[in-house]
């Protein structure tokens, strides 16, 4: 590990770093537009500027060279000197900063990158606090650029991430800087709008408030958000993301820098994947069938009536005529919960890997990005699992055609899939079981035959861990509080098992790694530095 | 309106002339001189302008196809560079230098009878098809400043009394000098206007 000086400080670098990254990680704060640590390097916009220490020509001794120099173009070297904290960098830096505010419109008031924003930061950290420019600003356009992003030109600082995301990530190119100078602005060809499926990644990358969200647009002001770490529900890979809310709402969703996964992207499907959580038609009521009409049923009634229920059916054969669905939307905690559950009370019940929904193909894009088909988060979760429980296990397709011989006098059912996820011959065969419990996000095919029927809480109400495809356990934290009417499903499952106090992930992750040592293992990935951006 | 954004998903209605197939031909026979079909982008765009006139939005998503390059980085190139025209143009461009030099020498005194003379302002063109206008950084002739270029034919020292002179003067775009071999024809083709 090479090992350099700043500012008279000897730090240890990682190999082959630029010295910008190596300082950034050291805990400086560099100011910088252009670099972004996924991105080639293009050295343009000027602000990362260092002395640097250089043999003199004449003398061979080394001396501070006269000119300054990109420090996210300069890889680091064994030995090297360089400083931040001088003159000459401190006024480059001012000059610059009052460059890029010159035709700014200074609008940060009705801007939603206001609080996020580098310009902001950076103005009042390395800049001025007021504007010298008393000439008429040249003003650009702004302009709907895709069904998802706007762009508002006249912020932009021409930092060029954006387009090279587009062209280096994303691989569609769309995005490019027309014009030069002053007039030089980002722009789509007219008719070839920006619609990749990773173009959300824009306005995160964007320093500045120049592209926009349009989902996000005029929704809050940043500093009212609290930002909850989480894993992306809609998917297999297991990228990690931040909730933003406010008020048990969800407002967006942002990637999660994550070394092994996701690195510091998201796919538009896991960024606007979310909006099931808000949405009006969720359950938010226990119901129990009651002479064939349902009736609402109380959460604290229901771990007794399950009980009975569980041991009435077990009772003359172990359980075999048990069967308990585990669907890959629940977390690994809540899934060993409840099997740990219905197992206690029948120890022959069959353990049945829920419906996976598969869509498309699996998708990789130029620089190892990956939007994966299996659109569940925690199959591989629930299969280990099962695998670990022993007894008796099925698959969801052998599920539902044992249910339709008869085989079942009892099941437990969870989905919480976003979408529909049973056709009505399968929730025919399913009904075929006589005692029905279901636990789900929606109305589904299968409600006509529950003899209970439980309201699931979303992955944002809930917290736990999902195991990815690669079988990466990855934890993730509650966001909000559940709708009202709903339980969260580790609780419920936690006082099922009759576990005193409140669920906990991590808690019960403890528990589980007792069980089942494989989940003791899990991965939180290196959090980014503080200045970067 | 400032608050209101321009549409660019959509195409335009009318997107110019497109390539014939000679002129995709000429194209083509510049890619054995380069090591990318990208490369050849500038020579590119230099005989679309020849052949149309001007860069039409069909004619960049033709080069587009012809380079295997998105759309986009077409108009980036066109844009970038001021000699490069998005809109038809008339016969004769007069080009105003608009840097220090000529600035300090009268040259926006000559901007401005060239405007009121033809009635037009920057990258417009007269209703007649005869004359563009535009102005441009340094063109390289300080010491002879003000400086106007009619196409590719330098003007130095002008002043607007000259200027009717010079509107009426039917060879004003005429080269005094041919073209030097050097220029970037394709391989084959005898430069245009040779010796
Ligand atoms: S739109 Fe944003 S990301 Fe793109 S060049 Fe401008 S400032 Fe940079
Ligand atoms: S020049 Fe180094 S970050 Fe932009
Ligand atoms: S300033 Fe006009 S030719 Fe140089």
């Amino acid at each position: 590990m090479p090992k350099i000086t700043v500012d008279g400080k000897q730090i240890e670098c990682r190999d082959g770093v630029p010295v910008l990254q190596a300082v950034l990680e050291a805990g400086w704060d560099v100011p910088h537009y252009c670099y972004h640590p996924g991105l080639s390097v293009v050295a343009s916009c000027r602000l990362c500027l260092m002395e640097m220490k250089m043999p003199h020509p004449q003398t061979k001794e080394m001396d501070w060279a006269p000119k300054l120099f990109p420090s996210c173009q300069t890889p680091v070297k064994d030995g090297m000197e360089v400083r931040f904290a001088s003159e000459g960098v401190a006024s480059s830096q001012s000059h610059v900063m009052e460059y890029y505010l010159v035709n700014h419109p200074l609008d940060c008031p009705v801007c939603d990158k206001a609080g996020e924003c580098y310009l902001q930061d950076y103005s009042e950290k390395f800049g001025h606090a007021s504007s010298r420019m008393v000439e008429d600003k040249h003003k650009n356009p702004k302009k709907d650029i895709g069904s998802k992003t706007l762009l508002y030109s006249d912020r932009c600082v021409v930092c060029s991430r954006c387009v090279r995301f587009g062209d280096e990530v994303a691989g569609a190119g769309e995005l490019r800087v027309i014009n030069r100078g002053h007039r030089a602005e980002i722009d789509v060809f007219p008719g070839v709008p920006l619609e990749n499926e990773l173009q959300g990644n824009v306005v995160d990358l964007c320093p500045v408030g120049a592209l926009l969200s349009k989902d996000f647009l005029f929704q809050q002001r940043v500093w009212n958000l609290r930002s909850t770490p989480s894993v992306d529900p809609t998917t297999s890979a297991g990228a990690t993301i931040w909730i933003d809310h406010n008020d048990d709402r969800i407002f967006r969703v942002r990637p999660r820098f994550n070394e092994k996964v996701n690195e510091w992207w998201i796919s538009d499907e896991t960024r606007f994947g979310w909006k099931y959580v808000a949405d009006s038609k969720r359950l938010n009521q226990p119901l129990q069938r009651d002479n064939g009409a349902m009736k609402p049923l109380r959460w604290e009634a229901a771990p007794e009536l399950l009980r009975r229920l569980l041991d009435e059916a077990a009772s003359a054969d172990q359980g075999v005529g048990v069967a308990c669905v585990l669907s890959p939307m629940l977390s690994c905690e809540e899934a060993w919960l409840l099997s740990t559950f219905v197992r206690s009370r029948a120890p022959q019940a069959t353990l049945v890997t829920g419906y996976v929904p598969v869509s498309g193909p699996d998708k990789t894009f130029p620089k190892g990005f990956k939007i994966s088909a299996e659109k569940a988060p925690n199959r591989r979760g629930v299969e280990s699992i099962i695998k670990a429980m022993g007894g008796p296990n099925a698959t969801f397709e052998q599920f539902v055609k044992s249910a339709g011989d008869g085989k079942f006098k009892l099941a437990y059912v969870t989905g919480g899939y976003p979408q529909v996820w049973l056709t009505a011959d399968q929730a025919r065969a399913i009904g075929k079981v006589q005692t029905l419990i279901t636990h789900d996000l929606f109305e589904s095919a299968l409600d006509e035959y529950a003899t209970i029927r439980l309201p699931g809480a979303s992955w944002a109400e809930r917290e736990g861990s999902f195991m990815n495809a690669d079988g990466l356990i990855q934890p993730f934290e509650r966001a909000l509080k559940p709708l009202d009417g709903v339980k969260s499903d580790g609780q419920f499952f936690h006082e099922l098992v009759g576990r005193p106090g409140l669920y906990r992930g991590a808690k019960t992750r403890e528990a589980m790694a007792e069980k089942i040592p494989a989940f003791g293992d899990i991965f939180v990935p290196r959090p980014e530095p503080e200045h970067a951006h | 309106m400032s608050w209101q954004a321009i549409d660019r998903k959509s195409a335009p209605a009318d997107e110019g002339p497109g390539l014939s197939d000679a002129v995709k031909e000429k194209i083509r026979a510049f890619f054995p001189r380069y090591e990318t079909k990208r490369a050849v982008m500038l020579p590119a765009l230099h005989v679309a302008q020849e052949a149309i006139g001007y860069i039409s939005v069909r004619a960049m998503k033709d080069i587009a196809e012809l380079l295997e390059l998105p759309p986009s980085a077409v108009m980036d190139v066109v844009t970038f560079y001021t000699h490069y025209w998005t809109h038809p143009r008339g016969e004769k461009v007069l080009m105003v230098c608009r840097s220090l030099s000529c600035q300090l020498m009268g040259a926006d005194k000559l901007q401005h009878a060239i405007e009121t003379k033809l009635g037009i302002k920057d990258h417009e063109t007269t209703p007649d098809g005869k004359f563009s206008f535009m102005t441009e950084e340094c063109l390289a002739a300080c010491d002879h400043a003000p400086c106007l270029m009619v196409n590719e034919r330098m003007h130095k020292r002008v002043t607007p009394e000259q200027l009717d002179k010079l509107l009426a003067d039917a060879d004003s775009d005429k080269l005094p000098m041919p073209r030097s071999d050097l220029y970037d024809a394709p391989h084959g083709e005898k430069p245009a206007r040779g010796h």
